[in-house]
């Protein structure tokens, strides 16, 4: 995708969402041979700036840095993975259609939200999520200065203030031998949908 | 984080306050003002406010471009600023381990609302596989895609 489109004037910019940094990271850029911008975000600093809860999330903006898009689900294939008997959908070729369109079709692209249902669509977060957010990058912090039993302290913090943002619960498992089967125990425990719903049209 | 840490401390071994604020660390040399060791609040000299969160403190308030905030009085002794309070009056949250001496900011109450109805798409910057800092903003005049993606 990039490959066709990168000559229309649009980049993908990727941040490596990871305490571990180029160190974890890097092998994977240079497996996927990137040649598009490649950031290291080791405290989640995109997920806070525009509330992604879960990887891959992604959002577009246009030439004069306007959101186009706001937080959602950004997976570049289609399939149905099965856990335990509980299907998870992945929506990427539909995904990568519609921003194929965009960044051809600019403004007149059916997939550029109005204002009005742009603003619909960004909450803003909960005195609890804020409160969350701010445990979470106290608890990376500890955990990269080596204060292990201050990071558990706040990384479980951050999860009960927001238990719906998977990033706090998937960064703090990467670092446990059981990662898999505390993801599994929650997937099946979940009420709502593991990601945000993926509503492409306007 | 630790890699944008920003500031320094003169003397090795010398007790250092650190603030989490909009992913960056800052290292500030301690001000004591009888403070507990378990206490929440955290005093810092005036003169640090702008490098934490790009206040300057003035006689109309702490300003940061055409923005002024009233600071009270109490908040303000001699060259040192109550951080803390100031956070907390402007809607963020503060936690904080004060034993550990960190002390980790939130984001302001306004963020997502100006995200809602501005639809400026927030500024962030971060290196890239060398360490060299690129900016969102860099890429003014190109359409993006932002997209996270994690080893885990």
């Amino acid at each position: 995708m990039y490959a066709d489109l990168r000559d229309r004037s649009f980049e993908i910019i990727a941040a490596a969402q990871d305490t571990g940094g180029e160190a974890v990271a890097g092998e994977f850029y240079d497996a996927a041979h990137a040649t598009f911008t490649t950031l290291i975000d080791t405290t989640h600093a995109v997920s806070s700036a525009f509330h992604f809860t879960n990887v891959p999330m992604g959002v577009w903006i246009d030439e004069q840095g306007r959101s186009v898009r706001p937080a959602e689900p950004a997976w570049t294939a289609s399939r149905t993975n099965t856990f335990g008997g509980k299907p998870l959908e992945i929506e990427g070729e539909a995904y990568v259609a519609a921003l194929r369109d965009w960044v051809i079709n600019g403004e007149a692209s059916a997939f550029v939200l109005s204002d009005e249902e742009f603003a619909r669509r960004v909450t803003s977060r909960s005195p609890a999520e804020r409160e969350a957010d701010a445990s979470f990058k106290l608890a990376v912090w500890c955990h990269q200065t080596g204060n292990t039993d201050l990071a558990d302290k706040h990384f479980a913090r951050a999860q009960a203030l927001n238990p719906a943002d998977w990033n706090y619960h998937r960064q703090q498992w990467s670092f446990a031998p059981d990662a898999n089967r505390k993801w599994l125990a929650k997937f099946h425990a979940l009420d709502q949908p593991y990601y945000p719903t993926l509503q492409l049209r306007r | 984080m630790a890699a944008r840490t920003v500031g320094s401390v003169q003397e090795r071994n010398a007790p250092v306050d650190t603030v989490l604020i909009s992913d960056n660390s800052v290292a500030l040399e301690p001000v004591d003002l009888d403070r507990e060791p378990s206490s929440h609040t955290l005093w810092i000299r005036a003169r640090d406010l702008p490098r934490v969160n790009g206040f300057i403190l003035k006689p109309e308030g702490a300003c940061r471009g055409p923005l002024c905030i009233p600071v009270a009085p109490d908040m303000v002794r001699g060259d040192a600023v109550n951080f803390t309070a100031f956070a907390e009056s402007v809607g963020q949250c503060v936690v904080a381990e004060p034993d550990a001496r960190i002390w980790s900011i939130g984001e302001m109450p306004a963020h997502g609302r100006d995200l809602a109805t501005s639809r400026i798409a927030p500024d962030f910057t971060l290196p890239d596989r060398l360490g060299r800092p690129v900016h969102l903003a860099g890429f003014r005049g190109k359409k993006a895609l932002v997209i996270t993606w994690a080893s885990w």
